[in-house]
């Protein structure tokens, strides 16, 4: 009988082995009903009770791994070498090490492990770890969630992404130079491919940049004496509805000595994807080794569309990137190690020293922002306060700073 | 108004504004009136310790300048008056709308509404005489002789002409300019209606109405009388419109090319028109329409955000394209309850209605990148969508697949699409002549340069300022929607939506500048996703643990972000406890316009300071025989003095025109 059934058992495992194909491998997992259609099963027109005999006698030998599922009990296979590894093990070291196994690629915290093994000794069950461990059965990791926590995981397979943090993570720690260069040349991949770039020299830009065919004096009578005050200043919000040719941002483009970028026209259908750009970054062999998947470029991109550099551009099916404000980009590509330089906005507040006071929110009238002499107590606060000055410290010097941008603000004469 | 909640700060510059140009006793009158609400004249007199003399001078020239409201009761005849904090706030807009009338009016415009401005309101008249004043005789002066010559020099360039010489004007001609710009709304007839505080006007509507119901209000006929009260309100406030849908036919769609004459100042042919009765009675009063001139102010202002986020080129098709839009608006925020607004269906322009505000100097051909015509997806770029984007804007993923099973021949197959778009990328394209002729009827704005035969015709400048206007359209940001394809296209602007991108974009830019790149990211991670809970954050934001945590604490303090703690069992202790961060869009808002309005307070107030500093310099300035001819009366030293002050000056105030662009789009756009 007892060989009968070290046979049918012999018989089960293989069919279900037969089973598992490549891609889920020993991940698939076997309902009663699976169990059941099996041909052998059929074949042998084997009773329920026969086969949960089998199953149960499976899972003594480690071979079977009994799992709760939402449509009642299924089981998994172990591969029969580690199956093996459970022979010769004492009772409380099975127990150890089936909770290991079980934790897989993920690891499972010393505190947890002990909760659930019941294992109350401290030493006993430290024994029992370090037996395991000289065993070479199971090794110990740091999980990156939690940095403190030591974790245990067999020695046989690597820790998850999940717990190592996956490409971005250096023994444990961020790394976050690695992240910044990967974004800044993500971000460069996507502006060369997602806008049209003049050339230098000054032939070529002109069919870009200039009319071809109206004359630059053109209305020059209708400019208004704003647009005279604002020429050869800094631009400003008037600026741009004057019929102003002399701004800085046309000189530079007349120049033809600086490359400039401009946006593709509507439909261009051609703004990088999430694939070419994972397949430019394993091209140009940036990350040394480490494969970055699809889903990590991804995590990227979306960093950087959360820094608001970049944006999504559906045309058709085709999902790309490009990046916004393509035409305040320097065109040059970045160079690691240095810092792209690209111009941020600014608004009114963040240029007030208002903006960047550290005791705005305190600021009465009568304070000193409104008076003539800056107090000394303001001083011994601004000491306290490191770098960030009270605004009122700075007002003098920001008051010489202002661009000399003057629209008649106030000034209105009453006759 | 969204600022009917006054904050102190708000307050503190209404009474800085108007002290700063009326002086300090309409000042503390109106400091008064915000603090202690509806008053009368004694009251005020008693608040203010002040004669009663002086607070009737002091309120004479608030309500000159429409900055308090009114109302009699004719019952007691006692007048309460209530301060206007929209007008007052608006003082500081002077200087913009100034500068703005006259870029997209011209000169005269600009001196009427100048004059207008200064005096709060004014009769036509004496508008017209004003202006004749200070702007007519001189002309006359110089010519030496009474009759304008005409036509002297003006066969040349009509353009050059206007700006170098004062034109000469008639009383006629500023009539029709004033005409115009009530037409165009930029000032409107005053009622004295409009001087009521808007609850005076329904509390009064209402008593009225509730005449008819003596025995008071039964089941369905309160419903019946809260509607046409809010009717009667209406129509009161539409009463000042009369005049201008008069004159729109006119002066708006009407004979163009009489318009253009006007504003060139060139009169050849002396047809200012005996045959036209005066288009408008000289006893009208008027005043500056504020909430029209803040649709030309968002149209200037959006150009900039074009031209920041696509291109300088772009943006000038874009402000050619507002300019054709806001004829049709009449203020930014259109009232909620008005039933003729159907916000699914909001104005539209055509390709050709923009065309002929687009200035010939704009030079469509560049300011676009010129691929390959096959990487060109014509169907997608030339989508229309005739619903204005729900929330997301990921509407349109239902008539996606439908959509692709066109698109995918037409690089091969349909010529005539893709030689239409590649009008736009080649220049010197061969085809397009038949459209030229097309279209040219449409066109009325001749360009006025000839070319050399192988010039762009205007259907080649049409097609690339479409090109532009896709761009527009294609962006994340919603600038404009293709709405339709009558015309060669139909284009409007979900201002709700792209105003709500725009003050992201503000408090972006304060936030990236105030806690950098990292801490913005993290603001626009929970605006995407909601409330976040602090340990997802690092994964998403690609950032250090603690780094995180130290951004988010920093911008809580600051007050850009909050947190919900959601403990996990009844113990409430900190490691069993959810902590979700989350980003109060309309708290941080408020917030923000009112630190913009403690800063521009800052700034008057260090004008003041920089004031008390020159104070010697300044009380001479002050002294009739001086003003006006500084130079001469002043000695070298205090003239420089007196020089750098009105340097400060000029740049403080700049600098508050530049916050008040930032509370126009927090606030009134």
């Amino acid at each position: 009988m007892d060989d009968k059934k070290e046979e049918l058992k012999e018989l089960l495992y293989q069919a279900c082995e037969e089973k598992l194909d490549d891609e889920t491998a020993y991940s698939r997992s076997f309902s009663q009903d699976d169990l059941q259609s099996l041909s052998i099963c059929r074949e042998l027109k084997m009773d329920l009770k026969t086969l949960m005999g089998l199953v149960q006698s499976l899972t003594n030998d480690r071979r079977f791994i009994p799992l709760q599922s939402a449509s009642g009990p299924v089981w998994r296979l172990r591969p029969e070498e580690e199956a093996n590894k459970y022979r010769g093990l004492e009772k409380d070291q099975v127990l150890v090490y089936s909770w290991i196994d079980n934790a897989g690629g993920e690891g499972i915290w010393q505190q947890t492990l002990r909760n659930k093994t019941g294992i109350t000794q401290d030493q006993q069950f430290k024994n029992i770890l370090k037996q395991l461990e000289a065993k070479r059965l199971i090794t110990s990791f740091m999980s990156v969630q939690n940095a403190s926590h030591k974790c245990w995981i067999k020695a046989s397979i690597k820790p998850s992404i999940k717990a190592t943090g996956g490409p971005w993570y250096a023994d444990g720690d961020l790394d976050e130079s690695f992240i910044n260069i990967l974004l800044n040349v993500v971000f460069d991949f996507i502006k060369d491919q997602g806008s049209y770039s003049t050339r230098s020299s000054g032939g070529t830009t002109r069919g870009a940049s200039t009319s071809p065919v109206l004359p630059k004096k053109v209305l020059k009578g209708k400019e208004s004496e704003v647009a005279i005050a604002a020429r050869g200043k800094k631009r400003d919000a008037d600026a741009i509805t004057n019929d102003d040719e002399s701004t800085p941002l046309k000189a530079r483009r007349s120049n033809g000595q600086q490359r400039i970028l401009l946006p593709m026209p509507a439909g261009y259908s051609n703004y990088i994807t999430l694939a070419e750009i994972t397949e430019r970054i394993a091209a140009a062999n940036i990350t040394r080794g480490t494969k970055l998947k699809e889903s990590d470029v991804k995590q990227l991109l979306d960093v950087l569309m959360y820094d608001g550099r970049i944006e999504e551009i559906k045309v058709g099916r085709r999902v790309g990137y490009r990046a916004v404000r393509i035409s305040k980009h320097d065109p040059s590509n970045f160079v690691p190690g240095s810092v792209p330089s690209y111009d941020l906005p600014s608004n009114g507040l963040t240029e007030a020293p208002c903006g960047r006071c550290p005791v705005f929110e305190l600021c009465e009238e009568g304070d000193p922002c409104g008076r003539a002499a800056v107090s000394t107590s303001m001083s011994g606060l601004h000491n306290t306060l490191g770098s960030k000055q009270p605004s009122c410290i700075v007002w003098s010097t920001y008051v010489s700073s202002l661009s000399m941008f003057t629209p008649p603000g106030l000034q209105i004469s009453i006759p | 108004m969204a600022s009917s909640t006054q904050t102190k700060n708000a307050a503190e510059l209404c009474v800085l504004l108007i002290r700063e140009l009326y002086g300090q006793l309409p000042s503390r009158i109106f400091e008064i009136l915000l603090s202690s609400g509806r008053s009368t004249v004694q009251q005020l007199g008693r608040i203010s310790s002040t004669s009663l003399r002086n607070v009737r001078h002091g309120l004479a020239v608030l309500v000159q300048q429409n900055l308090v409201y009114h109302y009699t009761d004719s019952e007691n005849s006692r007048t309460i008056y209530e301060a206007n904090h929209y007008y007052a706030y608006n003082i500081v807009r002077n200087g913009k709308i100034l500068d703005c009338t006259h870029r997209n009016y011209g000169e005269a415009a600009k001196r009427i509404v100048h004059l207008v401005m200064a005096s709060g309101h004014m009769r036509v008249g004496s508008i017209v005489d004003a202006y004749l004043k200070n702007h007519g005789k001189p002309a006359n002066n110089v010519n030496g002789s009474p009759e304008p010559t005409n036509g002297h020099e003006s066969g040349d360039d009509p353009f050059e002409d206007a700006a170098e010489e004062e034109p000469q004007v008639s009383g006629h001609q500023v009539l029709d300019d004033i005409a115009h710009l009530i037409a165009i709304g930029i000032l409107e007839p005053l009622s004295p209606k409009m001087l009521q505080s808007p609850e005076d006007i329904k509390s009064e509507v209402d008593k009225d109405l509730m005449k008819a119901y003596p025995s008071g209000l039964r089941g369905k006929q309160k419903g019946e009388h809260e509607s046409r009260v809010v009717n009667t309100v209406r129509e009161i406030r539409n009463r000042s419109q009369h005049l201008k849908m008069q004159l729109e036919p006119t002066y708006l769609y009407g004979s163009g090319a009489k318009r253009r004459k006007l504003a060139n100042g060139d009169r050849t042919h002396g047809f200012s028109a005996a045959n036209d009765d005066d288009p408008i009675e000289d006893t009208i009063l008027l005043r500056v329409n504020y909430e029209k001139c803040l649709v030309e102010l968002r149209n200037q202002r959006l150009c900039q955000f074009v031209d920041d986020n696509i291109g300088y080129t772009t943006a000038r098709v874009y402000g050619a394209m507002l300019t054709a839009l806001s004829k049709k608006l009449s203020c930014c925020q259109p009232d909620p309850t008005d039933d003729s607004i159907d916000p699914m269906n909001p104005p539209t322009v055509t390709t050709i209605e923009i065309f002929e505000y687009l200035k010939p100097s704009v030079d469509v051909f560049g300011g676009i990148g010129k691929p390959s015509a096959d990487q060109i997806n014509v169907t997608s770029a030339e989508k229309v969508e005739r619903n204005p984007p729900s929330g997301d804007g990921d509407g349109d993923e239902a008539g996606y697949d439908a959509q692709t099973s066109i698109e995918e021949p037409d690089n091969d197959d349909d010529d005539d699409v893709d030689m239409e778009m590649a009008n736009g990328y080649h220049l010197n394209g061969t085809h397009g002549g038949d459209d030229g002729e097309v279209s040219g009827q449409n066109g009325t704005k001749d360009t006025k340069v000839s070319f050399a035969d192988k010039g762009p015709t205007k259907a080649e400048r049409m097609q690339r300022m479409r090109q532009h206007l896709l761009i527009l359209a294609e962006s994340g940001i919603h600038f404009v929607r293709h709405s339709g394809t009558r015309d060669q296209g139909e284009w409007t602007v979900d201002f709700e939506i792209l105003i709500r991108q725009l003050r992201f974009l503000e408090l972006d830019t304060i936030i990236e500048d105030t806690f950098g790149r990292e801490g913005l990211r993290l603001i626009k991670i929970l605006r995407a996703k909601g409330k976040i809970d602090d340990k997802t954050l690092p994964t998403m934001a690609l950032m250090q643990k603690g780094d995180v945590h130290m951004k988010m604490v920093e911008m809580e303090l600051a007050g850009f972000l909050d947190v919900q703690e959601v403990p996990r069992d009844n113990n409430r202790v900190a490691a069993r406890t959810l902590f979700l961060w989350f980003f109060d869009e309309h708290r941080t808002l408020t917030r923000t316009l009112d630190n913009t309005y403690k800063a521009m307070v800052r700034h008057l107030q260090r004008l003041e300071v920089e004031g008390q500093k020159k104070k010697n310099i300044l009380s001479i300035v002050e002294r009739t025989d001086v003003q006006g001819m500084e130079q001469e009366k002043l000695s070298g030293d205090a003239y420089n003095e007196y020089q750098q002050f009105l340097d400060i000056q000029s740049r403080l105030l700049g600098q508050v025109s530049k916050l008040d662009d930032l509370v126009s789009v927090l606030r009134d756009y």
